[in-house]
């Protein structure tokens, strides 16, 4: 396929050739790509997939930009990370996994020889403390959630192809919540960290009456003191918290103060 | 103003004459909450409408200012583009069960939104095409409407309705409710019904609980400017601008424009947006007007207690408590204003 | 009952005489990129000619008002009219390729459509200002809404007295329109450049641009009764120029500037570009020193 010829407002815009990659995921963030089969060609009308394993059998080594996702669990990925790395001009890390860790990095909190012995007994396996693409390679672009929303990453690809600065929302989740008109989960008697946590997902799951678990990370100063205190009068244990603050790491700077 | 009195059933008919419109009205929301909540929505039955409710979690303003809004679509072709825009208002609504607070709500939002230089046509296009029924409240304890002067309405509306236990009292302030009102059995109001109706008038006032000293609020605020009770409400503060989403008189918002994916079009849309947010007074090129949690948050009653005041005699403020009752942290309007005049009365 | 009406609120006639403001809300002037001139690394001057010609004609300006610029799908946002308000609709913008809209406008090219609805804002009272000195005051970017006032003045250079500008940047490279400096010299007026820093092309001073200042009101002798000033510059730099000119006993109400704010509006509605509780749109951007005290955050 050659890149088709097109312009914006007079400025060309070129087709860019796009991979897509996993680490150690569930590669349900890849799934999401091709979950939405009304605005999947228009998606290959702005880029050329070269590298889809999950959506095709060719596989293309020429790309400029490359989605991966998951995160770094083998000593091996370091180096297909650090290949991939090389090629693209921007690489993008998509899902939580690949931004913070993810529900992988839950090992983290436990020595590494039980896990092993725990999961797979005496059977020998390469596993190392779970690290997110950003801890061994310059990652030029997040996109958050467990998983990616479809919608956002559409309009992130879009402004990427159209060289438009790409901007996460400075506002939590609670914003886009009220946008959809919920009731507040903790009027619900539920907990949510939708107040410290960075938007962009539509507040999907508040929308569904699931509390929210912060897999999109923190929002720019995120007052998280204030959302200890919040917990425990809405009698919510530091314990149930916590769990939600650590399950996806995106939090994992703010654990140790919340600890204190 | 013209009154009549209805009986207590006459007021289905009312309802059913109306519903041959589109009506919106108060409905219970989340039948499991713990106490139980209400919020407007589109009604389909006379049964659903909840004309007792204490309060609803937002207000109207999703009606005439939606949250996000599609100002207008591009078609582009090469370097040449055409502009599309639609008001978004399509057909008349009936609003079934208004307070007072939410009708003042909407008269404070005529006045800079269709009433002051460059009137927004979205806005105006859709509170044209409002038919108004409004109702009686019983104060709640976060109610302060009455210290804001927003207990009772004036204007702003079609039809207003008290409950007098039997009967209605019905205030009538346009031809189309007064055509309505022609069509039920109604009566000139009496002696008796006067009385009734100002004593329900008079017990609302013993309700209030909440208060709010608006006295030489501006001066205070400008002479509290550097006051430490703003740094303490702005810890406490998540700047995530539910206070502002539930706000039946916030208009502030942001504009955000996105290319289609097949790039032969473009759309311009609205977000309100809440100055409570970190971004809000942030420029090109990254400065931050406004960096703090907590100069944001005063900002907000400044716009509310000082600006619109020299603006419009009045505050942009209602007196409904929603946002206080909406904060997870707790921060509500009497009790911000009360700590900034007791620094002010602590200073003397 | 039957249906309500349906009231179209931009149909029919006129009510209180809103329907064409209402209809004007939205409206684009339709305009084209004639031709753009880079002034420094950073900086490019966009000719804009709104492309109706009777629309151009009507487009009227007073210097230190801005319009809204549209690139469709990319933003909207507002830039001070640098050209001389006797041109009308053929616009001469100086942007700065600082965000996503002025990144995107730096690449398209000469003829590409834009969006300008406006203008919006205060302006210089150029027309109180006759029979009296005026100093013009700019530092870095503060000189491009101070080229139409600039215009304003030399074109009816006979009703002013003494003229003085006086221009300061960080270095020479980014000093902005230094092609038109010999043209405005003609007009008899005094033009002081400074830089912070020289650099080997530089012979003019060096300092901060108050120590020209200094200069030019003691120049100046009594500024106290006929003198107006226009400042315009980053926050810090006129706060410095406006104590020294208060100092030196000018009126705070002779001394104007226009403040920057980022609009999304630019009719008094989003509340973006707010000081205090002030509408930059509609009160602002230029107000006088009067004003910018009596206001919160300001400067």
């Amino acid at each position: 396929m050659s890149p088709v010829e097109r312009s914006y407002l007079g400025v060309p815009i070129n087709k860019p050739k796009v991979a897509f990659f996993e680490m150690s995921s569930c590669e349900g963030c890849q799934l999401q790509m091709l979950n939405n089969e009304a605005s999947l060609l228009d998606f290959l009308s702005l880029v050329e997939v070269v590298n889809f394993r999950e959506a095709m059998t060719e596989k293309g080594h020429d790309y400029q930009i490359a989605f991966v996702e998951g995160s770094i669990t083998r000593s091996d990925e370091i180096d297909r990370l650090k290949k991939i790395r090389k090629q693209a001009d921007t690489l993008v890390a998509i899902g939580s996994c690949a931004c913070f860790g993810g529900v992988n990095q839950l090992k983290n909190r436990f020595e590494l020889d039980w896990v092993k012995k725990e999961v797979y007994g005496d059977y020998p396996i390469d596993t190392r403390k779970v690290e997110p693409l950003s801890a061994h390679v310059t990652v030029d672009l997040e996109i958050y959630g467990c998983p990616i929303k479809k919608e956002e990453v559409e309009r992130i690809v879009t402004n990427l192809v159209l060289g438009k600065s790409i901007e996460h929302p400075k506002y939590p989740i609670c914003v886009e919540c009220k946008e959809n008109h919920n009731v507040c989960l903790y009027d619900l008697g539920e907990p949510c960290l939708g107040p410290v946590t960075r938007a962009g997902c539509d507040s999907w799951c508040p929308s569904n009456r699931l509390g929210c678990w912060g897999c999109r990370g923190p929002v720019d100063e995120a007052n998280v003191t204030q959302l200890k205190e919040i917990m425990a009068q809405h009698n919510f244990t530091m314990e149930q918290m916590l769990d939600r603050m650590e399950c996806f790491g995106g939090f994992s700077e703010y654990i140790t103060e919340m600890k204190k | 103003m013209l009154f009549r009195v209805i009986a207590r059933n006459e007021l289905e008919n009312l309802y059913d004459m109306l519903a041959v419109n589109h009506v919106v009205g108060p409905v219970s929301r989340g039948d499991d909450t713990p106490t139980p909540m209400f919020d407007f929505d589109f009604v389909y039955d006379f049964k659903e409408l909840r004309l007792d409710f204490p309060s609803t979690i937002h207000s109207l303003k999703r009606y005439v200012l939606p949250p996000k809004e599609r100002f207008c679509t591009f078609t582009i072709q090469d370097n040449d583009w055409q502009k599309d825009v639609d008001l978004n208002a399509h057909k008349p609504i009936v609003y079934f069960g208004v307070h007072a607070c939410d009708i003042n709500a909407l008269n404070k939002l005529d006045k800079v939104l269709s009433g002051s230089v460059y009137p927004d046509p979205y806005y105006a296009a859709k509170r044209k095409n409002m038919f108004v029924v409004g109702i009686n409240c019983n104060p709640q304890p976060y109610c302060f409407c009455h210290s804001m002067g927003t207990d009772s309405a004036l204007h702003g509306f079609d039809m207003f309705l008290t409950d007098l236990g039997d009967d209605y009292f019905v205030e009538i302030h346009s031809a189309q409710a007064f055509d309505c009102i022609n069509k039920l059995n109604s009566r000139e109001p009496d002696e008796q019904d006067h009385i009734r109706f100002l004593e329900i008038t008079d017990k609302k006032l013993k309700k209030f609980t909440s208060h709010v000293d608006n006295t030489d609020l501006t001066k205070i605020l400008d002479l509290e400017f550097q006051s430490e009770s703003w740094k303490e409400w702005g810890k406490k503060c998540f700047s995530c601008g539910t206070c502002a989403a539930v706000c039946p008189t916030c208009y502030c918002y942001g504009i955000t424009e996105n290319v289609d994916m097949d790039l032969q079009g473009a759309s311009k849309i609205k977000q309100l947006y809440s100055c409570n947010l970190l971004d809000f007074a942030e420029v090109a090129g990254g400065h931050n007007f406004r960096p703090d949690s907590y100069t944001r948050l005063k900002y907000r009653y400044y716009h509310k207690h000082r600006g619109f005041v020299e603006a419009f005699e009045e505050p942009l403020c209602v007196g409904c408590g929603r946002c206080g009752e909406a904060c997870l942290a707790g921060i509500t309007v009497p009790e911000v204003i009360a700590s900034v005049r007791d620094k002010e009365n602590n200073n003397e | 009952m039957n249906k309500l009406p349906f009231i179209d609120v931009l149909a029919g006639k006129e009510e209180h005489g809103r329907k064409s403001d209402l209809a004007s809300f939205e409206y684009t002037y339709q305009a084209e990129i004639t031709n753009v001139y880079s002034l420094t690394n950073t900086e490019k001057l966009y000719q804009i000619q709104i492309i109706d010609p009777k629309e151009r004609q009507r487009f009227c300006f007073k210097p230190g008002q801005f319009v809204m610029l549209e690139l469709p799908g990319i933003g909207e946002a507002p830039f001070s009219i640098s050209s001389s308000p006797l041109r009308h609709g053929d616009l001469e913008l100086c942007i700065r390729g600082a965000g996503n809209m002025t990144n995107f406008l730096s690449l398209v090219p000469r003829g590409t459509k834009v969006g300008i609805s406006g203008p919006f804002g205060t302006s210089f009272p150029v027309e109180q200002m006759y029979d009296q000195n005026i100093m013009l005051i700019g530092g870095g970017l503060g000189l491009v809404p101070l080229r139409a006032p600039i215009f304003s003045v030399l074109e009816q250079r006979s009703r002013y007295g003494n003229i003085d500008i006086i221009y300061g940047s960080r270095n020479p490279s980014e000093l902005l329109f230094t092609y038109q400096y010999d043209t405005w010299r003609q007009f008899d007026i005094d033009l002081s450049i400074i830089v912070d820093e020289g650099d080997e092309t530089w012979n003019g001073p060096v300092g901060l641009i108050t120590s020209i200042l200094e200069e030019r009101i003691a120049a100046a002798g009594d500024i106290s009764q006929n003198t107006f000033a226009i400042v315009c510059g980053p926050p810090i730099m006129f706060k410095y120029v406006c104590d020294m000119l208060v100092k030196s006993k000018m009126p705070i109400q002779k001394i104007f500037v226009s403040l920057e704010r980022r609009m999304h509006c630019g009719r008094g509605k989003c509340c973006r570009c707010n000081i205090g509780s002030t509408y930059t749109c509609l009160e602002g951007p230029v107000f006088d020193y009067w004003s910018v005290l009596n206001l919160k955050e300001a400067i």
